[in-house]
This record gives structure tokens, C-alpha cells and sequence, in this order.
């Protein structure tokens, strides 16, 4: 569902991506970690169509993202790490114009968007402007607006920032949720706890290199051997940090 | 925290960008430098002309004087309001510094120089070519000069910290967002009339001494002296004796300024320690809900929109219910406004009436030179409604290109938003002032015909230089309008209006002449009237083709 074959980006001479190489099948949970400036919102925006790779490519549902953008994007929900909104619309507004966007008629797109509004605890600030929202609700609505055309996948950059922990709990079950119906979700994300409960796929980025890609007991497996430890309890934490101090340049 | 470590992130956000960008300084300063030398002529000329009056001179010379100081202190309480509402309550700063342990008489100290700064720096610029040019025409001694510094740096604390007490006083009846809408409002339209009435006194009169005379005789007019309670009477008489015009009491009087504003800077800082808190709270309460009155507006958008192809549609009835909401943008249709009734006015000013050669020869000339300055004005209202299309987006932009909608589309979407009003608007201001000139029905439709072409190269490069210098940080077209890409468009675009107006100039006095006397054009000049056509066309079409590949690739940069 989401391939990414050898993407590179460099930014003159700084390496941000390099060769990411893997593939993501239908309805799985694809964790994407690193640590800060590791690459993975580079990797994202090269994903949507933000930015352009410097070599490589990235197909979404079997769609070229450089070469058939629209029916890749048409496929594809996005949530940014920031999701600056339009301040002067409404929440309604402002998932009516997304549902535009995704050719959806106005009356389907506004069904849907009550609909959302209400599974997000947004319904009775619908009708406010964006910019009086708080964090933690924009991010919420700039959450329904990526699921307004009901995408088959779905890109998350750090979702649970602002979040309170009754949004987080229902974001979490939401992704399973949406996983079990064959969504395909990339989520990046610093919440290793996060990661390590809904998951069923990681993959670590190092300086822009994969370092690290499987199950979670994959990768506890590898962290066992590379440090020499013993214990099979290890947390994602642990094996995150053996896995990362194991790549760390001498 | 001193006051000097609160103020400093500006003094550094300010030398890196000059560090950054030293070219867009270099340009900047080349162009303030020119209008300051052309403020500096006229104002010599003006106080001069004055000053050969003979006894009746100085008392001109003092109503000047008050004049200037009572605009400038007028502007300057309305833009320190303006400024302080935004440095005192809106900044998003502030909640920064309220969390540090910095009090807030610090922070009042702070905060006041900023609004000093931002509200006068302009003023004082403009202001200093016409204090300078007084000292050039009575040959002033050093002293006048000290006393000038002294004076506009007391004269400029006044207003600022009247509009510190009145931004406070505002934040503690309304929300702050709506009473800087308002103002701005208000600002706008104050301006709008000021720039209208301005030019139906009819300035170029100035030129002439007849039209000299008339102003003087106007300030002759302007009452006696100035009132004894009025800060700008103490900055006039403070100054004229130090000119050596006549006698006076300049240290008194520049006592009772100094004396002023110190006092007033210990009231502002007084009400503010003491409100402070308060006050910003209130100003953290923005505007909640759409107004009733607005959700029938965005359904009529929606009706009004439906005919449009679907990405124009959604676009339009974004943009303008943006538009509808955000009160700052107003202030631009304000100006708007005026420049219009300006262009109107400047052709039924001009000396055409009656059918001898030189009405005739103006009538062709103000023809030619219509294509030019119809494309003037549209340049104008592009730079505050084209320009910042890109940037309106803001950090918003991703939404779109995230959407399965290619930057070819978004391109033309927002080509035809700018192309369609302003082509209409163009025509409709060209087609009007060419029925005052009686210009003949053909070249009057060549010349509209032309005029619509222009217009879309001057949008489709008002979107370009958008692209290409967006300032996506600020939602504020008419903060985005005033930037450097602003500046360098309205130069290219002026460019172009220039060569194409050149280009046709010519074949349209020609084509004029021969109307009106019956005389046949011969084959060559036939052939020269169509090349120089089809050179401005060809002139048009590649700035038009070169804009639009510039826009989409600056718009593809842009993540």
C-alpha cells in the first residue's frame, strides 16, 4: 500500500533521507521513529508531495506521488506535526472546504463533516471560529479533515501532541480501529509507548537511514543480540535506545 | 531583566535580517533616500518661497509649523494605539514575558519603546526632511539643530503614550482584536479621505506662485497662534526662535514639552503596572462565533460561487468569507476607493475643454498615456489584493497541496480570482475616462482590448513575485503588500506597463490623428502601427507566460 524505493533528499550538503527502502502492507499500523531532525517529517513531506525527493520514489495505493500526485493524494490523509488551519473559518467550514477539495458534494461533505465533528467531541464548537480553538482541538479537527474522503491511508505526523488523555485514548482506538478495516496508517511519533501499543510495524530512522524495520519482537530480537542482553521484557524504550546507541558512529 | 534585554530579540530579529538579505536593505534605503531628497526639495522650495514673503514670512512660517506638528501628532496617537494594541496585548510574546519574572513596569518600559518605534519611525523619517529644510533656508546656527532632536524626540513620546492609555482603555471595554479592526477600519478610511480631499486641493497649483500665494493665504487664515495648552504650539515655539525668525522663550517652551512627556510616560507606566493583567486577560477573549449576520453572507457566497468551475468555487467562497471576517482587510477597498475617485478626478482636471490643436494634442496625448496609468492603477490594487493571494494562505497551504489538486490548477484558480475583477474594474475606469476624453469608439476599444491583456500579466506576475517572496507568518494582506516582493512587483510591473505604453504610444496618436482628419494611413505606417501592436502583445504574452512558470515553480518550493 505504501512503497518508498531508495528516496534520498539532501539539502546541499546535508544528507536529511538516505536510500529509505521499504514497503507497507494494506491495514498495518507502521510505526515511524526516530529521534529529533532524524528525517521522518523529511520523509513525510517527500510522502505528500511537500517536497520534492532528490532521488527515489514514494507510490501510495499503487500511485507514483511524483508522477500521478492527484490519484495518490485522492487515496491519502495527511495530518501535519503542526496543522496550521484557516483561522477565519469554522470547524464546519473548514471540513466542508477539505470535503471540496476531495470532490465530494456539498451536502455528502457536510453530512460527513457533523458526522466527524461529533466523533472528535467537536460538534458544539462547530460553529466557532478555528482560531479560538485550543491544540489539542485543531488537532483533532485537522484530524477529521484528513479523514473526510476516507483514505485507505493515512500519514500522521505526531498525532498525540496536544492531545489530552481522553483524546489520545480515543485517537489510539481509532487507529485500531481504522487498521482493522485495511486502512493503512504511517504514524510518526516520539510516544514510544504509543508506538509499542498500536504498532504492529516499526521502523527507526537514524540520520537518515533506516536502521532498524519489523515486528516489535523483531526488533527485540536484534536489540537482544546487538547489546549481548538477556532479558526478553525489554520495553520499545529499551530496544529504541540499544538499537540507536548500537548505530551511533564510534 | 532590564529593559534593554527585553528589547533586544528585536534589535537582533532586525540585524539578522539585514545580515540575511543585504541586497533588499541596499534597494530599500536607495528608495526611502529618494523620497526623503524629493520631501526635502519640495519642502525647501515651499518654505523658501515663504521666506521671501518679507515680514508677513515668520508668522507663516510658525502656522506651518503648528500645521505639521498637528498632523504629525494627529497620525501619530492613531497609529500608537493602532501599534500599542498590537505590542501591549495582541503579541505572542507577551505570555512569554508574562511567565518570566519580569515586572510590569519593565515591561511597560519595553513595550513603549517598541510602540515609539513602530508608530513614529515613519513619521520622524518624513518629517525630518521638512525640519531640515527650515534650517537650510534661514541658515540656522548648530543650536536650532540640538533644540530639533530635542524636540521630536520629547514631541513623539507625547502621542505614544496617549495611545498606550487609550490601546489600555479600549482592551478594558472591548475584546482587543475587535478595536484593532475597528481602528483599522477608521485608519483606512481617515486616510482614504485624507488622500482624496488632498488631491482635490489640487497640489500642482503649488508649482505655480499664484497657487503658493493661495496656501499661504490659507495659513494666513489658520487662526492666530496656537493655543498655549498644545504640545504642538511648544514644539513651533521652541523651534521658530531657534531659527532666529523672530523672538521667543525656546527653552521654556521646550521645557513645558519634555516636562509633558516624561509625565506622561510616569501616568502610562502607572496605569499599565496597575491594569496589566487584567487588561491582557480581557484581550485573550477573541471573537468566538461566526456573526448571525454572516452565516446568511456565506450561504449567499455559496449561491453566488455555484456557476464557477468547483476548485474556483471552493476557493472564492474561502477567500471571501476570510475576507468578510477579517476586518483588516477592509481598509483596502477603503483605499481603493480613493484611488479611484483620484484617477476620475485627475482627468476631469485636466486643461482639454475646446477643439484648438493643443486641446486636440493633450486629448491624444491623456488617450496614450490613459493605457498607462489604467494600468498604474490596477498595479496598485494588485500589489493589496493579488500579491498577497499566496501569502494569504499562510501556513495553511498545505491543506491544498495535500488535495488532488495540481499546481497548474491552484495557478489558474487563483489567476482567474485576480484576472476577472480587475480586468472588469481596468476597463470599466478606462472605458469611463475615455468617454470624458471623447476618444472615438475604436481606438477607445483597442486601447481596452490592450489594457485587459496587460492585466493579466500584471496578475499573473503579481502572483509570481507572491510565489516567489511570500510572507506566509503574517494573515495580514496589508502588512504582506509592503514587503520588498511587494516592492520589486510594482517595479516590474511598472516596467512592463512602460515598454508596452512606449510600444503603443505611437501607433495610437497616429491612428488618432488620421481619425480625426480623415487621412488615410499609407502602407507603411500600416505596417509599422501593426508592429509595434503585435511587439506590445508579444511583450505582454512572454512576461504573462514567464510569470506563470516562475509562480507554479515558487509554489511547488513551497511545500
Amino acid at each position: 500500500m505504501i512503497v518508498l524505493e531508495r528516496l534520498r533528499k539532501t539539502f546541499g550538503p546535508l544528507v536529511a533521507v538516505d536510500d529509505l527502502d521499504f514497503a507497507i502492507e494494506a491495514g498495518t499500523v507502521f510505526g515511524f521513529l526516530g529521534r529529533n531532525g532524524a528525517g521522518k517529517t523529511t520523509t513525510i513531506r517527500m510522502m505528500m508531495g511537500l517536497l520534492e525527493p532528490t532521488s527515489g520514489t514514494v507510490r501510495l495505493g499503487g500511485h507514483d506521488i511524483a508522477t500521478a500526485p492527484d490519484a495518490a493524494k485522492r487515496v491519502t490523509g495527511y495530518l501535519p506535526d503542526r496543522p496550521h488551519l484557516y483561522d477565519k473559518l469554522t470547524g464546519l467550514e473548514y471540513l466542508t472546504f477539505v470535503g471540496g477539495l476531495f470532490d465530494l458534494r456539498r451536502r455528502e461533505a457536510k453530512r460527513r463533516a457533523l458526522a466527524l465533528l461529533d466523533d472528535m467531541r467537536l460538534a458544539t464548537q462547530g460553529g466557532e471560529l478555528v482560531e479560538t480553538f485550543s491544540h489539542g482541538m485543531k488537532q483533532r479537527l485537522a484530524l477529521a479533515g484528513a479523514m473526510m474522503h476516507r483514505p485507505r491511508i493515512l500519514v500522521l505526523d505526531e498525532p498525540m501532541v496536544g492531545l489530552d488523555p481522553e483524546g489520545a485514548r480515543e485517537l489510539k482506538a481509532r487507529i485500531a480501529g481504522l487498521a482493522a478495516d485495511g486502512v493503512t496508517i504511517f504514524l510518526s511519533t516520539h510516544s514510544l509507548a504509543v508506538a509499542e501499543e498500536v504498532c504492529g510495524r516499526i521502523g527507526i530512522i537514524d540520520r537518515g537511514r533506516l536502521v532498524a524495520l519489523g515486528s516489535l519482537d523483531d526488533l527485540r530480537a536484534r536489540a537482544r543480540t546487538a547489546a549481548g542482553a538477556e532479558s526478553d521484557g525489554r520495553t520499545l524504550e529499551d530496544v529504541f535506545l540499544d538499537i540507536l546507541n548500537a548505530e551511533a558512529p564510534a | 531583566m532590564t529593559v534593554a534585554a527585553l528589547l533586544r530579540p528585536r534589535g537582533l530579529a532586525a540585524r539578522n535580517v539585514a545580515r540575511r538579505h543585504p541586497r533588499r536593505i541596499a534597494v530599500l534605503t536607495l528608495a526611502v533616500a529618494a523620497l526623503w531628497i524629493a520631501c526635502f526639495a519640495i519642502s525647501i522650495r515651499m518654505i523658501r518661497y515663504f521666506h521671501t514673503i518679507g515680514d508677513f514670512g515668520p508668522a507663516l512660517t510658525d502656522r506651518l509649523l503648528i500645521l505639521i506638528f498637528g498632523v504629525f501628532l494627529g497620525i501619530l496617537v492613531l497609529s500608537a494605539t493602532i501599534a500599542a494594541l498590537q505590542t501591549f496585548y495582541l503579541a505572542s510574546d507577551v505570555a512569554l514575558l508574562l511567565a518570566a519574572p519580569v515586572g510590569f513596569r519593565r515591561l511597560h518600559h519595553a513595550r513603549f519603546i517598541e510602540t515609539l518605534v513602530a508608530s513614529s519611525w515613519m513619521v520622524v523619517i518624513f518629517g525630518l526632511p521638512v525640519f531640515l529644510a527650515y534650517g537650510w533656508v534661514y541658515g540656522a546656527r548648530p543650536l536650532y539643530y540640538a533644540g530639533l532632536v530635542a524636540v521630536l524626540g520629547s514631541f513623539v513620546v507625547i502621542p505614544t503614550a496617549l495611545g498606550v492609555l487609550a490601546a489600555t482603555a479600549l482592551v478594558l471595554v472591548f475584546p482587543a482584536r475587535g478595536a484593532r479592526d475597528t481602528l483599522a477600519v477608521s485608519v483606512g478610511f481617515l486616510l482614504a479621505a485624507a488622500i482624496t480631499m488632498g488631491r482635490m486641493l489640487q497640489p500642482e497649483r503649488l508649482a505655480h506662485e499664484s497657487g503658493l500665494m493661495g496656501f499661504a493665504g490659507f495659513l494666513a487664515g489658520f487662526g492666530s497662534r496656537g493655543s498655549p495648552y498644545w504640545p504642538t504650539t511648544w514644539a513651533a515655539e521652541t523651534l521658530v526662535p531657534l531659527l532666529g525668525a523672530r523672538d521667543g522663550e525656546p527653552g521654556f517652551n521646550l521645557a513645558l514639552l519634555t516636562s509633558t512627556a516624561a509625565m506622561l510616560i510616569a501616568v502610562s507606566a502607572t496605569v499599565v503596572e496597575r491594569v496589566y493583567l487584567k487588561a491582557w486577560s480581557k484581550a485573550q477573549v477573541g471573537r468566538v462565533r461566526a456573526g448571525e449576520t454572516e452565516r446568511p453572507l456565506g450561504r449567499w457566497l455559496a449561491w453566488l460561487a455555484a456557476p464557477l468551475p468547483r476548485l474556483a468555487r471552493l476557493l472564492v467562497v474561502k477567500d471571501l468569507t476570510v475576507f468578510i471576517r477579517d476586518a483588516s482587510q477592509w481598509s483596502q477597498l477603503l483605499l481603493l476607493g480613493a484611488v479611484v475617485a483620484i484617477y476620475v478626478f485627475n482627468f476631469r482636471a485636466l486643461p482639454i475643454d475646446g477643439d484648438g490643436a493643443l486641446a486636440q494634442g493633450m486629448r491624444d496625448m491623456a488617450t496614450v498615456l490613459n493605457l498607462g496609468l489604467g494600468a498604474f492603477v490596477t498595479i496598485a490594487v494588485a500589489v493589496r489584493f493579488v500579491f498577497p493571494m499566496v501569502s494569504i494562505e499562510g501556513r495553511s497551504w498545505w491543506i491544498l497541496r495535500t488535495a488532488p489538486v495540481s499546481l497548474q490548477r491552484i495557478w489558474r484558480t487563483k489567476f482567474w480570482m485576480g484576472f476577472a475583477p480587475l480586468s472588469v474594474f481596468a476597463v470599466c475606469l478606462v472605458v469611463l475616462t475615455n468617454h470624458m476624453l471623447s476618444v472615438p469608439a475604436v481606438p477607445a476599444a483597442i486601447i481596452a482590448a490592450l489594457l485587459v491583456a496587460l492585466v493579466a500579466a500584471i496578475v499573473a506576475m503579481g502572483l509570481a513575485f507572491g510565489a516567489v517572496h511570500p510572507k506566509l507568518d503574517t494573515g495580514n494582506a496589508a502588512q504582506i503588500a509592503t514587503g520588498f516582493g511587494a516592492m520589486i512587483y510594482m517595479a516590474a510591473a511598472l516596467g512592463l506597463t512602460f515598454v508596452v505604453v512606449a510600444l503603443a504610444a505611437w501607433p495610437f496618436a497616429r491612428l488618432l490623428h488620421a481619425g480625426r482628419y480623415a487621412l488615410p494611413l499609407s502602407a507603411t505606417e500600416a505596417s509599422a502601427v501593426v508592429a509595434c501592436v503585435t511587439l506590445a502583445v508579444a511583450a505582454i504574452v512572454v512576461a504573462t507566460v514567464v510569470a506563470r512558470r516562475h509562480a507554479i515553480g515558487a509554489l511547488a518550493r513551497l511545500g
